[in-house]
């Protein structure tokens, strides 16, 4: 039962960490948007196998909770963000596709480095799981710089979040109810704050590319 | 005794096998694009037909031209006999583990790259300067996936990776062997040629690969080329299924298991040669700027592969 455990959560947790490293690989908005879509569904599974080999019903809510949030309404309006700004589909990046691939496979590396103390610290049958949350964090960070349009730093964040989530379901078993919600709505208002940005950054320089920033009059 | 026999056997079984399975791809492919398709065994009679033509070579050949067809289908043919396909062990492991099958492909791939240059017509030279990139890049990775392995069951020698899988079936599931599997089959894919990196179906594109290197063979040189390359297919397509999923390989050579063993590997094989047409049918070829993309990619899986076996020992 535990092993059995163990084995699903890693297999989850793998997953929630390659539709992060499948983001860098595709080159346009809307395989953005559904990467992450796919992670935050997978990511709902997560919390409900936790819960039901944990015991605790409250992941249930929160995985149900996940699923709402990040699996239906943030894609719906990511989505309806992309078709707004539909000129400007291809992603240009800093870093080129391959490079970024490599650099992705060496922070999760980085994050199987420093998670080694808590890991071996743990005696969870989760623990094999969070070196990957903690990769999907610093993957996720290295998407946020190393994109120039504003919507694909925003599911940076978004999947930074989704990383956070995971390490803290895998970590302690889903921190109390109320301090989950709070998180749950600090990422929906800063979703919508950002959406806000990214609406005044496209009409005021007529680009959602952050490069453009730089220049003060238009 | 009777295993020397049965590897010997099964190298034979390997060699008859492999130009249906490519026969297979190409009519499950025909199916499910509305076409009617050559039958499955339409290649034996496209193998019978260039073995008796004869032989054309340009007159700026050197003996490596007429050397390279041997040197393509005897390794890629030895590479096949070290791979498991019926069962386990058998006395042959000892000759060779998986690096040596990996590098005896790659011996081939090496010599008819050499080959496409040797002639000097100038879509040889840029089907090889194409091979040798996407090889340089694909070998790591075939290497890593294969350590991810080698780490988990102790050893790289085929038969005990084979034997180690099937004695604990969880390890199966692992997300290192997940995605060392993920890995492999991408690099198969480049590696033989198929759809999203090369394009089999074809001599007129200029972005084409294998066909390009092979423009200048002819008669039973050709015919050696591309009973090769059926082979490399069928090496791959063996790795895949016997290392990753082993059931069905026999460990005890009774009638009844060998027999087992013969059906399973016949499922396999058709199993993922539905998946190759069926991602032929699926995906447009990929720029020639994208290959190195997609490569770093099953790189990356590669490398999340061995790390996270060698983290769960």
């Amino acid at each position: 039962m535990e092993s059995l455990f163990a084995q699903l959560v890693v297999l989850e947790s793998s997953l929630v960490l390659i539709f992060g490293l499948v983001l860098l690989w595709r080159r346009r908005v809307p395989a953005y948007v559904s990467a992450f879509t796919w992670q935050s569904l997978v990511l709902g599974a997560v919390a409900l196998t936790v819960g039901w080999f944990g015991r605790e019903r409250e992941l249930y809510f929160i995985g149900g909770l996940l699923v709402l949030v990040k699996g239906v309404a943030i894609p719906r309006l990511l989505g309806r963000m992309e078709r707004r700004f539909a000129s400007e589909r291809e992603i240009a990046p800093y870093v080129n596709t391959a490079t970024s691939l490599l650099v992705a496979g060496l922070l999760v590396l980085f994050g199987y480095a420093i998670m080694r103390p808590v890991v071996a610290a743990s005696d969870l049958p989760t623990r094999a799981g969070m070196p990957l949350a903690m990769g999907l964090v610093l993957v996720s960070l290295f998407v946020v710089v190393s994109r120039k349009k504003a919507l694909t730093q925003v599911v940076g964040f978004l999947m930074l979040e989704n990383g956070i989530a995971l390490l803290a379901i895998l970590g302690t078993y889903g921190i109390p109810l109320i301090v989950e919600l709070g998180v749950f709505l600090d990422a929906l208002m800063g979703f919508l704050v950002m959406q806000i940005f990214v609406y005044r950054i496209h009409s005021t320089f007529e680009t959602i590319d952050v490069d453009q920033l730089d220049r003060l009059r238009h | 005794m009777a295993r020397g026999a049965l590897a010997l056997l099964q190298g034979l079984l390997v060699l008859a096998l492999a130009p249906g399975v490519v026969g297979l791809v190409r009519w499950l492919k025909a199916r499910l694009q509305n076409r009617r398709g050559a039958p499955a065994w339409q290649p034996y009679f496209e193998l019978r037909k260039l073995f008796g033509k004869e032989v054309v070579v340009s007159e700026n050949a050197s003996w490596l031209f007429r050397a390279a067809p041997y040197v393509v289908f005897v390794s890629t043919a030895a590479a096949a006999l070290l791979v498991p396909v019926l069962a386990v062990p058998l006395p042959i492991d000892a000759v060779g583990d998986l690096l040596v099958v990996v590098y005896l492909l790659l011996l081939g791939t090496v010599f008819l790259a050499l080959a496409g240059l040797d002639p000097g017509s100038a879509f040889g030279g840029m089907g090889s300067s194409r091979e040798m990139t996407v090889a340089a890049l694909a070998e790591p990775t075939v290497a890593l996936a294969i350590f991810a392995l080698a780490l988990s069951a102790g050893s790289t020698n085929l038969g005990q990776i084979v034997a180690r899988t099937m004695s604990d079936p969880a390890a199966a599931l692992s997300p290192g062997h997940l995605l060392a599997f993920a890995a492999l089959f991408v690099v198969m894919i480049a590696e033989t040629g198929r759809m999203p990196v090369d394009n089999p179906a074809t001599h007129l594109e200029l972005t084409m690969i294998h066909e390009a290197m092979v423009l200048e063979y002819s008669g039973r040189y050709l015919a050696l080329i591309e009973w090769a390359a059926a082979l490399k297919l069928l090496v791959f397509f063996a790795l895949l299924g016997n290392l990753f999923v082993p059931w069905g390989v026999a460990v005890v050579l009774t009638p009844a298991a060998l027999a087992l063993a013969l059906a399973s590997l016949v499922g396999k094989l058709a199993v993922l040669a539905v998946a190759v047409a069926l991602l032929e049918t699926r995906v447009a070829k990929l720029r020639l700027f994208r290959v190195p993309e997609l490569l770093s990619a099953s790189f990356v899986l590669a490398l999340l592969a061995v790390t996270s076996s060698f983290l769960s020992r």
